[in-house]
């Protein structure tokens, strides 16, 4: 049965998107992406009810799947060889070349045999966690992409449709994520890994134009530098300790074997993961990312693909526990977190301003990961998973946005409500979720506040995510409040058509931000906490506890479920007054002067009479938070992190 | 349980009344700074009734469902407060508050309230991190965030946290926007954007926010009381001084820029609560 659902997990997309690629005349594509949505979503809650289990290399599943992938990896090494020739781009044909003798030396002279009962997937509670969200919200991305590339392409009038190319991409990503999450053995997660690099350059170069092509070719090559980092990890791990294994990885750090020769890989895995990541020094490629279609923003380089990397880290920090490594890890990831919010503020276009935070927010999952308790690794996985509903949800908000007023710079959102009144609620939904109790986002904040307290590196640490979380209040309370901006006195919502797979998407992932936060407490008794104590041989007093109505330890207690309902009914209240609020009649805001309206936009009478119009902009500070200003400094501060973690290795 | 529950509902229901006389005291002890007789001690429950009975006038919707909104967050801190609730929990709702204050004044197009939520958020930006420190600090004396562990201690923190104290002066100086941080608006006449962040809130909504205010105030009082939680009258006495010092430097200093405020106050006020934390950590 598990075998099944896996197969229906990593497999049954990758079909899909073929049988989407060889549709050309567009028919089914509907159907494709609807159908494969619903039984990736269906088969992924089944796996989770089921509670995962281990499949072996002797299965039927993994026999079938093992000299593909063998035969596959080298032709998608070989492809993006090609397209490093093809764009005589040197640095991604020499990577590729590097990576290609590394697997070819991997393969021919380590010959890394796998015993038949060694598990090909391992499905358990933190694989789990990164399949639902692949397979539920990846799929509500997908299916939202179906009205957005529609409207996407009649405006770049295009004489030949790009879609059956674009869904294909899609929903071979969504397997290869699925398969990514699940594969146990580290030369499968590597040919995954290797799938969504691909995917991702594919779909940033998706409009080819010269801004898309060069931001693609920058993609691919710094993801290919983790994948050499990958490589190489994969080389030592099985000349030295013999295995690739990752269960069994994590035997041996259970007996004690964190020597430098078994952090060292640890390492490199973890290079590898903050380049999928954008972790400083390579947050330049995620940013480069946002010139790709709204959903492909949404789906790779904020809900899932970009969370493999993090996904990585979490699954190897028991490899590092207790060690200089995991102190220094922390740190790192503590470091990204401050100066992306920073950035982020610094900010007014509103992708970039959602690609800054995203990093930023990655970045405190890896601060988790390194921070390395039970009660931080629990933050890290509900920051993923909130992460991923919220972030999601408010790019679905902006492609939208972007589609209706031809914009994504977050001033010319202003008074966005009287255009689109729900969509500009929704987004600061979206913006409230991401920052406020009782949110999940922050619940998992919290967490991780509380859990920085007992790292070994913890006044570093507190002092970055106590200024990192001020700026995160910074750059999102000024969003949501110019989004809002009407001059209607009564509390009324003008009705506002939408494209009906997008009102999907976006409902969805709305009504699922404010009910999952809500059950936050279940999602940690069922989800996190079997995750933690499996990761963990001694889960006693460090730990959260989840019971019916919060979590909390020795620490602190985040009472969910009184909480929201107090702030719920607080806010039903408050609504409720507002929309009884007598109206006196239309005011003008206070201009010292004659105030006046004309034409829908307010100002006040000036000099000889004529109508002067009230023109306001947030203040980005550049000379705090300009790009111009952090960029250069956080890539040396970053490399020199890099150098102490590599250091640590040593200690 | 239901003993925390009572004191919690008790301190919600005696804190605006008391918010209100330490407001009125505030406005006496100024006026005789500035010798000057200075108004009744109930004149803020006056103002505030007479705001309440104006007739309701807000450019949009949002003004009134932010001031709504902002009340419930200041009422819930304090509740959760006196609830002895944990110590970062009980920050993060009183965040709510202060970012709808600010949504709301953004959601009108009037400079002022824009210039005025602008620098409303630079002071959050300034002293959030300040707060969150000195919790961290409670945390790394008593083992916990919870505020009941506070209680069980036997020196009062003030000893071992002094800095932090200090720090927590300062933080509370930028939260109340009491000179030289009343960037972003001020409760005296000398204020340069007419009203900042408080221009468009009118009538009955600024009364809720003034309430909201008065609550604000107990709540962090009451975080100051937890440095001398070990009798009442040291507790009474550091409250005491802590708010004359505070009263004193409002009437000395005049504003400063937000530059200023991020530069010189913010980072090296940060570099003593880290200082204040690594002794904790080695001993």
């Amino acid at each position: 049965m598990v075998e099944f659902l896996v197969f229906l997990c990593v497999i049954f997309p990758v079909l899909a998107g073929g049988a989407a690629f060889l549709d050309r005349s567009n028919a089914l594509k509907k159907r494709l992406v609807t159908v494969t949505g619903g039984v990736l979503t269906l088969a992924s809650i089944a796996l989770a009810l089921r509670g995962g289990g281990s499949i072996p290399f002797s299965s039927a599943l993994a026999g079938a799947m093992s000299t593909p992938i063998h035969v596959l990896d080298l032709a998608l090494l070989c492809l993006i060889a090609y397209i490093g020739w093809r764009r005589s781009h040197r640095l991604i044909l020499t990577l590729a070349a590097v990576q290609l003798a590394g697997m070819f030396v991997l393969g021919s002279y380590l010959h890394p045999e796998v015993a038949a009962e060694a598990p090909a997937f391992t499905v358990d509670s933190l694989s789990l966690t990164l399949v639902l969200v692949v397979s539920i919200i990846g799929s509500l991305i997908a299916y939202y992409a179906i009205g957005y590339m529609a409207e996407h392409e009649r405006h770049l009038h295009l004489v030949r449709t790009k879609q059956p190319r674009f869904f294909a991409i899609i929903l071979v990503f969504l397997g290869a994520m699925n398969g990514l999450a699940m594969a146990d053995n580290l030369s499968w997660i590597y040919f995954f890994w290797e799938v969504t690099t691909l995917c991702s350059y594919l779909l940033i170069a998706h409009d080819d134009t010269e801004i898309a092509n060069t931001n693609a070719e920058r993609a691919l090559w710094m993801n290919m530098a983790g994948g050499v980092a990958f490589v190489l990890a994969l080389l030592w791990l099985q000349s030295v300790q013999g295995t690739l294994s990752l269960t069994a990885l994590q035997a041996m750090a259970r007996s004690g074997a964190k020597e430098a020769a078994f952090l060292l890989p640890v390492v490199a895995l973890c290079i590898a993961g903050f380049t999928k990541s954008a972790q400083a020094p390579f947050q330049s490629w995620l940013c480069g990312a946002m010139v790709a279609p709204t959903p492909v923003s949404a789906l790779l380089h904020s809900s899932t693909m970009v969370k493999a990397g993090v996904y990585l880290v979490l699954r190897l920090a028991p490899l590092s526990l207790g060690t200089t490594v995991s102190t220094m890890i922390a740190v790192c990831g503590a470091f990204t977190f401050l100066v992306m919010a920073a950035l982020a503020a610094g900010q007014s276009n509103g992708k970039k301003i959602l690609a800054y935070s995203t990093i930023s927010n990655l970045g405190l999952i890896i601060a988790c990961a390194g921070i390395n308790t039970p009660a931080a690794i629990a933050a890290g996985m509900l920051l993923l998973v909130f992460h991923a509903i919220s972030k999601g949800l408010l790019f679905l908000c902006v492609g939208a946005i972007e589609q209706k007023i031809g914009s994504r710079d977050i001033e010319d959102m202003r008074g966005l409500f009287q255009v689109m009144p729900k969509t500009a609620l929704v987004t600061a939904f979206g913006i409230v979720s991401m920052m406020l109790p009782p949110f999940g986002m922050l619940l998992a904040k919290w967490m991780a506040l509380e859990s920085s307290v007992e790292a070994s590196a913890m006044p570093v640490l507190v002092v970055t995510l106590a200024l990192g979380s001020a700026l995160t209040v910074l750059f999102w309370g000024r969003w949501a409040g110019i989004l809002i901006g009407s001059l209607n006195p009564r509390l009324e919502l003008a009705p506002e058509t939408q494209e009906a797979t997008m009102g999907f998407a976006v409902r969805s992932l709305t009504i699922g931000a404010a009910v999952i936060s809500f059950f936050a407490p279940l999602l940690y008794l069922w989800l996190v906490e079997p995750a933690v104590q499996a990761m963990f041989a001694d889960v006693s007093s460090l730990s959260f506890n989840g019971w019916y109505g919060g979590v909390g330890n020795r620490y602190g207690i985040f009472a969910v479920y009184p909480l929201y309902l107090l702030i719920a009914l607080g806010f039903w209240y408050a609504w409720n007054e507002t929309k009884k609020h007598a109206v006196s009649g239309p005011e003008l805001p206070y201009m010292s002067g004659v105030q006046a309206a004309q034409n829908g936009t307010i100002g006040f009478i000036g000099p000889m009479k004529g109508f002067v119009e009230a023109k306001g902009g947030n203040y980005y500070l550049d000379a705090f938070f300009g790009e111009g200003r952090l960029i250069r400094p956080t890539n040396y501060i970053a490399l020199a992190l890099f150098v102490m973690l590599l250091g640590g290795v040593l200690q | 349980m239901i003993a925390k529950l009572f004191f919690g509902l008790i301190g919600l229901a005696v804190a605006p009344v008391l918010g209100g006389i330490i407001a009125g005291l505030d406005r006496r002890v100024t006026a005789r700074m500035q010798s000057r007789f200075g108004p009744p001690l109930l004149q803020p429950f006056y103002d505030v009734l007479k705001l309440l009975g104006k007739r309701p006038s807000a450019v949009n919707a949002w003004l009134v469902l932010c001031s709504y909104l902002t009340l419930m967050s200041s009422a819930l801190a304090v509740f959760l407060f006196f609830f002895q609730a944990d110590l970062l929990l009980i920050f993060f709702v009183m965040t709510i508050g202060a970012v709808f204050q600010v949504m709301g004044a953004l959601s009108v197009n009037s400079p002022f309230s824009q210039v005025g939520a602008q620098r409303e958020l630079l002071q959050m930006l300034a002293y959030e991190p300040l707060i969150i420190m000195v919790f961290v600090g409670i945390a790394l004396k008593t083992g916990s965030f919870s505020i009941e562990n506070i209680y069980a201690l036997e020196q009062p923190l003030l000893f071992s946290l002094p800095i932090l104290f200090l720090a927590l002066g300062v933080a509370l100086t930028i939260k109340l926007r009491k000179s030289p941080f009343d960037i972003s608006t001020s409760h005296h006449g000398h204020q340069e954007i007419v009203r900042g962040l408080l221009t468009e809130y009118t009538g009955p909504q600024l009364a809720m926010l003034e309430i909201a205010h008065w609550l604000d105030v107990v709540l962090i009082l009451g975080l100051c009381s937890l440095f001398w939680s070990t009798g009442m009258i040291g507790m009474l006495v550091l409250l005491a001084a802590t708010y004359f010092v505070e009263m004193l430097v409002d009437n000395i200093s005049s504003r400063l820029t937000w530059q200023w405020m991020l530069t010189r106050v913010l980072a090296p006020t940060m570099v003593l609560c880290l200082v204040n934390i690594l002794w904790l950590y080695t001993l």
